[in-house]
């Protein structure tokens, strides 16, 4: 399958100009990204009167082949990684921010506060996470059913935000309480320190690995998490897509094209297999007991 | 006790609410007369019978009255039709509740003669090779998300070698238990293997711990032949954090498996749901997110109480 990998090189370079109309917006991209996506990816490489119905194997063109539109599939899994990922990072980084300080205030005020931020957020858990996306996601459709949508990553990372923020809250919440407890912070207090500068100078940074350790992984589980909406037919619609919609896309011409489904599937595996390393490796540095439930 | 009363309590808060905002939503979601409207066929009804319609679902009330017709509703089991086809919605539920139920079952089922085994050889020899290798394989497993496994699947079983229904239908077992097992098998498998590999983590290393415990050594030192040890001394005390985590499950998978029911085209609960919000189906989604967030909060609350009994130090509060 990868027998043509060094080949399929050369052809993007020799004519990689030739499909385009405006031969501008072509050497700005191939100038902009000389490496990674020789082509860009909402570009077809036919012209329309050639253009396969199904896509091009992976042995007669590219790496990766090309999808149903004559797209390089190389290329889109590529810039794919921009939305993917970006919606992953942005997601976990509100998480972390909002989900960061519920914890730390309810796990250091304790009593009342922690009471209702705790409620709360079990309100949140009680419905099924998916179907709570979905339904933000779906809620920011202010069209009416038959027009046609197109969606930005907004909503999608509203829906996540929302999804990741009682569990984050949860870990931070029950790491603080462990610090609020010690000697160094009654030290503190006995100096007359003020509760917000506590919980920011005193046990957010004893906090702070656990909260990184848990970012990672969640990173993992959001991305996986756009991936199961645009599966559903929920995702972003833009020229681009995320690995999410592509595999989702190429579900119905398995039997005849199926890389175009699985090339992206494999990305999106080794991507969520490397963030989750990564998250596996910190939190034995930080020996950080997993929290259940 | 108190213990159990706070945790009674906390039960009623959520679950409260849980059904005041469902049934709150419906009447934040923007155009969601027209929408209805439009599912039921605009040009099919005349204006009395759009009323009529609209007037069943109590929109146009405040707030607290619509809240109230909700429940009372939800509690009488008077859930009214679809509005596609005019299918009872209790049936449409029932139905898709017996197959999610039994995806979740074989799933967990699957998961578990997977996982303890596996888990119990490879804590007798941490770090050897069995260890190491099924370490890796259920990291690999966990970071699978259950789309791709189901795509990866689908493509080799059903496209290439044919051996299973690309489109799972349901099946009854009494009926046709050979069909059923084809049509349950690929969800199964989907369903199962991330947590095998979660599940196997866990077990693994609280195993671990125990086998280090002075019991263990004392039990070796009489003599006790090794499998005696492992499945009749260690395992149990060692169970605590799986059956948890299993237990915590039995309510998430059963709304949690949409991604696998869409996968194989099975209309359980999940995936009714998920049809039902692009259909403007609200009220069916309405009750089903109820029913699946009960479910949800009701496993959790016998975990919990669960634990309290297993373990004292939680009741009193000092594992938090």
């Amino acid at each position: 399958m990868f027998s043509a990998v060094g080949a399929s090189f050369l052809p993007y370079v020799n004519h990689s100009c030739d499909q385009f109309e405006n031969e501008n917006l072509c050497t700005t991209h191939v100038e902009t990204n000389p490496l990674l996506a020789e082509r860009p990816p909402s570009w077809a490489l036919f012209s329309e009167t050639t253009r396969p119905i199904v896509g091009d194997a992976p042995e007669r063109f590219g790496l990766f082949g090309t999808d149903t539109n004559g797209y390089d599939l190389f290329s889109r899994t590529m810039f794919g990684a921009r939305n993917s990922l970006l919606i992953g990072a942005l997601s976990i980084l509100f998480g972390i921010l909002i989900g960061g300080i519920l914890g730390l205030v309810a796990g250091y005020m304790g009593k009342r506060v922690d009471k209702v931020i705790d409620t709360i957020m079990n309100i949140f858990l009680a419905f099924p996470a998916l179907l709570l996306a979905i339904f933000i996601v779906g809620f920011f459709d202010s069209s009416t059913t038959t027009e046609a949508k197109s969606r930005s990553i907004a909503p999608i990372v509203i829906a996540l935000v929302i999804l990741s923020i009682p569990p984050i809250a949860r870990l931070v919440r029950a790491n603080t309480i462990v610090f609020a407890q010690r000697e160094f912070v009654l030290a503190a207090r006995g100096l007359g320190a003020k509760n917000g500068r506590i919980i920011v100078r005193e046990i957010l940074p004893n906090v702070m690995p656990a909260m990184v350790t848990f970012a990672i992984t969640g990173m993992a589980i959001l991305v996986v998490a756009e991936g199961a909406l645009a599966y559903l037919g929920l995702s972003v619609t833009a020229p681009t897509p995320t690995w999410g919609a592509m595999i989702f896309g190429g579900q119905t011409k398995l039997e005849t094209a199926w890389w175009i489904s699985i090339m992206p599937s494999i990305i999106l595996f080794v991507t969520v297999l490397a963030i989750n390393l990564l998250g596996d490796a910190l939190s034995e540095k930080f020996r950080i007991r997993e929290a259940i439930g | 006790m108190r213990y159990f009363l706070r945790k009674l309590l906390q039960l009623v808060i959520v679950v409260f609410a849980v059904t005041f905002t469902v049934s709150l939503a419906l009447g934040a979601i923007p155009y969601a007369e027209e929408r209805i409207i439009a599912a039921k066929g605009s040009g099919a009804i005349n204006e009395e019978e759009k009323n009529k319609l609209l007037d069943s679902l109590n929109l146009r009330e405040p707030t607290l009255v619509q809240y109230g017709y909700f429940v009372g509703d939800l509690v009488t089991l008077d859930w009214g039709v679809t509005l596609n086809g005019n299918q009872p919605i209790s049936t449409s539920i029932s139905d898709g509740l017996g197959i999610s139920l039994r995806l979740m079952i074989y799933g967990q089922l699957v998961a578990l003669l997977i996982a303890i085994p596996a888990a119990v050889f490879a804590a007798y020899r941490s770090g050897g090779l069995f260890d190491r290798f099924s370490t890796t394989v259920s990291f690999g497993f966990i970071s699978t998300p259950n789309y791709v496994l189901a795509t990866i699947l689908g493509l080799l079983f059903t496209v290439r070698w044919k051996l299973f229904p690309a489109i799972s239908t349901d099946v009854g077992f009494f009926e046709a238990p050979w069909d059923h097992f084809r049509n349950f098998f690929l969800p199964t498998i989907v369903l199962a293997l991330p947590l095998a590999g979660a599940y196997m983590r866990l077990l693994r290393s609280d195993l671990v711990n125990t086998l280090q415990s002075d019991f263990i050594t004392t039990a070796r030192a009489k003599g006790v032949s090794t499998p005696r040890i492992l499945f009749g001394h260690a395992l149990r005390p060692s169970l605590f954090s799986l059956v948890t985590a299993a237990a915590v499950n039995v309510g998430a998978l059963v709304g949690g498996s949409v991604v696998v029911e869409t996968a194989f085209n099975l209309n359980g609960l999940g995936r009714r749901t998920v049809l039902g919000i692009f259909a403007s189906e609200f009220r069916l989604v309405q009750i089903t997110v109820v029913i699946l967030a009960l479910v949800y909060v009701i496993t959790n609350f016998l975990v919990d109480i669960l634990y309290g009994f297993l373990d004292p130090r939680v009741r009193v509060g000092r594992l938090g």
